[in-house]
């Protein structure tokens, strides 16, 4: 089959590899017919994030149809044919985590749980193509995937709702979902979201679903702007205004009640301090820039809440935490608890609440996954969204 | 889960630093006091002696081990499947057989490097079900060793403590860097990643792996770090069918 493998910092390349099989009695085997490029992916794809290994294979967004089950998948939730969307975590569902809804925090499920944990303590679930550490699993930028745990994760879709409806549900919809679920927040409040990216354009719209009078949304990139104020946010540009002076004018000097970081360890911002964080960080002296986060817990009302759905990998300085600390801020965060959300989503998009196929921009063959990678990173070709369909061959140009 | 394990190899603990340390000091002790000719340096000398001569009683290969997981599962079900020693090599993975010789006695088979078997026969010293089993190799094994797994409800409710004592003693000869090799110099690693497996087979009716899962082409640098990550003791084989056993 074909897919799509890490074979250096920036460098993808689509090989030809052997088809994917059963190894554990609770694997399954889907045929993939929908996978998308994730921005966390392209923190892979900077090299940013240790635990690469040459030849491993991305995406951790993809949906498809049930090819072949283990005798141990429990039968009542899913067999041959099914049609199912596969959560990126990687939970085993019968650990303590799991059972108290935290599935991304699975303790089974990931083969190479001590790097984790020499590296945060105890270690998350594991993930599809996202790093060693976390699990080193063959991802879903491919043909076909092994989907270990089948009767836990992967949700069934029903038929007539088209791929690029659901296949969001994967990841990005409920990451969004449960970043403006962390705001806690109440009707009427105000939440400042950083970056307009795909999560956070599901992150601003669920944050009007869920009662939020204003959300203030921030990016330099035009076309993300304008999403973003389709979905009746406020914009800022940081490239054209002081983010904190911004904010502190639109609030009265109160600061939004909730701020969401959905950026993550390579932001972008000005002066010296995004310089020192950027020398930093290619120096290999601090794997992330905390550039938003800083800029967050400064801009956080008293007594308000920071939601982090944007990834981190490793350590940050220059964290402002007497600000944290004395405006006794909250701060909530996690990889997604996938299972958690997929269910009630989903039906979000069948009663036609939302159509999440609004953030795609790109629809490729794999074949041209390398391709999608360097747009999407250099927010080229206004690239918001870049789904790939597997079984469809490159048109002769 | 809450999970924690230490080891001490012997002798060490006496001391508050590794043997690497001690023998360069002890050399440079005895080199200083030699050099100086003196009764001072004569006592240096002697110093450097004692403390080289420490150094080479640190280094036998022995080794206690000890790890702890709180599983979520009840006592009866983590003594059941740790009491079919027929199924330790589905989470002690340098085992490659248990075989049950009589109630009492079993012949274990683990492979070294190159394949090589190295075997011993283990007696229970004790077994309370539900609660304790206790083992030690007969003489005439390649390796001494004892071990000890209790199993404790968790007194809130939360599950069952299992805490596993394991002490490894390796006679000198091939054996000992057979065995080194096959435990590497950790082998607390060893024990807590096996004990880490005996949770997960016990609350999720398998092994998490991806040994055997298909990928790009690794290149040198793909395999130094399938190396340098300890890939290898994903578990060596697609498990079976058959081995499946329901999940607490």
């Amino acid at each position: 089959m074909k897919a799509v493998c890490w074979m250096g910092k920036e460098k993808m390349q689509v090989h030809d590899v052997p088809d994917p099989k059963i190894l554990n009695p609770r694997d399954a085997i889907v045929r993939i017919t929908s996978t998308c490029i994730c921005g966390s992916d392209l923190h892979l794809y900077d090299g940013f994030i240790p635990t690469m290994e040459q030849g491993d294979i991305l995406g951790h967004e993809f949906m498809g149809d049930v090819v072949e089950i283990g005798p141990g998948v429990n039968k009542e939730k899913l067999k041959i044919g099914d049609r199912v969307v596969v959560p990126f975590t990687i939970a085993c569902g019968n650990c303590q985590p799991c059972k108290e809804q935290l599935w991304s925090c699975c303790d089974n499920s990931n083969p190479n749980a001590w790097i984790a944990e020499k590296m945060m303590g105890y270690s998350p679930s594991g993930l599809f193509g996202y790093t060693h550490m976390l699990g080193g699993y063959s991802g879903g930028q491919a043909q076909y995937a092994r989907v270990p745990y089948a009767d836990v994760g992967p949700i069934k879709i029903p038929e007539g709702i088209p791929d690029e409806k659901v296949v969001f549900l994967s990841d990005i919809f409920p990451t969004g979902y449960m970043g403006a679920e962390n705001c806690n927040i109440r009707p009427g409040d105000t939440v400042a979201v950083w970056g307009c990216g795909p999560v956070a354009q599901f992150a601003i719209r669920s944050c009007f679903m869920l009662g939020a009078g204003r959300v203030i949304a921030i990016d330099r990139v035009r076309e993300r702007l304008e999403l973003a104020q389709a979905a009746g946010a406020e914009t800022l540009n940081f490239d054209q205004v002081d983010i904190l002076d911004a904010l502190h004018e639109m609030t009265g000097n109160r600061g939004p009640d909730a701020c969401m970081d959905v950026v993550g360890m390579e932001a972008s911002g000005h002066g010296a301090l995004y310089a020192y964080d950027r020398a930093k960080q290619v120096a290999r002296i601090q794997t992330d820039r905390p550039i938003v986060l800083r800029q967050a817990i400064m801009a956080c009302k008293k007594g308000g809440t920071i939601s982090i759905p944007g990834v981190y990998g490793g350590f940050v300085d220059k964290i402002p935490l007497g600000a944290y600390m004395n405006k006794a801020i909250t701060m909530k965060t996690g990889q997604t608890h996938m299972m958690r959300y997929m269910g009630p989503l989903l039906e979000r998009v069948q009663r036609g609440e939302i159509d999440p196929s609004f953030v795609i921009s790109h629809k490729l063959p794999l074949d041209k996954a390398p391709e999608g990678y360097r747009i999407f990173r250099d927010k080229q070709d206004r690239c918001i969204k870049i789904v790939l369909k597997p079984w469809e061959q490159p048109l002769a140009a | 889960m809450q999970r924690s394990s230490a080891s001490s190899e012997r002798g060490s603990s006496q001391l508050p630093f590794g043997p690497k340390t001690l023998v360069i000091g002890a050399a440079a002790l005895i080199a200083y006091g030699l050099t100086r000719r003196s009764k001072t340096g004569t006592a240096l000398a002697a110093a450097g002696g004692l403390l080289a001569y420490k150094a080479i009683q640190v280094r036998s290969t022995e080794a206690k081990t000890h790890a702890v997981f709180l599983v979520n599962a009840s006592p009866e079900q983590a003594y059941r499947l740790w009491r079919d020693f027929k199924g330790l090599s589905r989470f002690m993975v340098h085992l490659k057989s248990v075989r049950e010789i009589d109630t009492r006695r079993s012949e274990w088979v683990a492979l070294g490097p190159g394949q090589r078997e190295i075997r011993w026969t283990a007696e229970i010293t004790e077994d309370t079900a539900n609660q304790r089993i206790a083992w030690r190799s007969l003489p005439n094994s390649d390796v001494h060793t004892k071990g000890s797994v209790n199993f404790r409800p968790d007194p809130l409710g939360r599950g069952t403590f299992v805490s596993v004592n394991v002490e490894y003693g390796v006679p000198g000869g091939p054996v000992t860097s057979g065995l080194a090799a096959l435990f590497g110099t950790k082998p607390e690693f060893v024990v807590r990643e096996d004990v880490r497996r005996f949770k997960q087979l016990l609350e999720s009716g398998e092994v998490p792996t991806t040994r055997c899962q298909t990928h790009g082409p690794r290149g040198i640098h793909g395999h130094t770090e399938r190396v340098l990550f300890r890939e290898k003791t994903n578990l060596p084989d697609p498990q079976a069918a058959p081995a499946y056993r329901k999940s607490a």
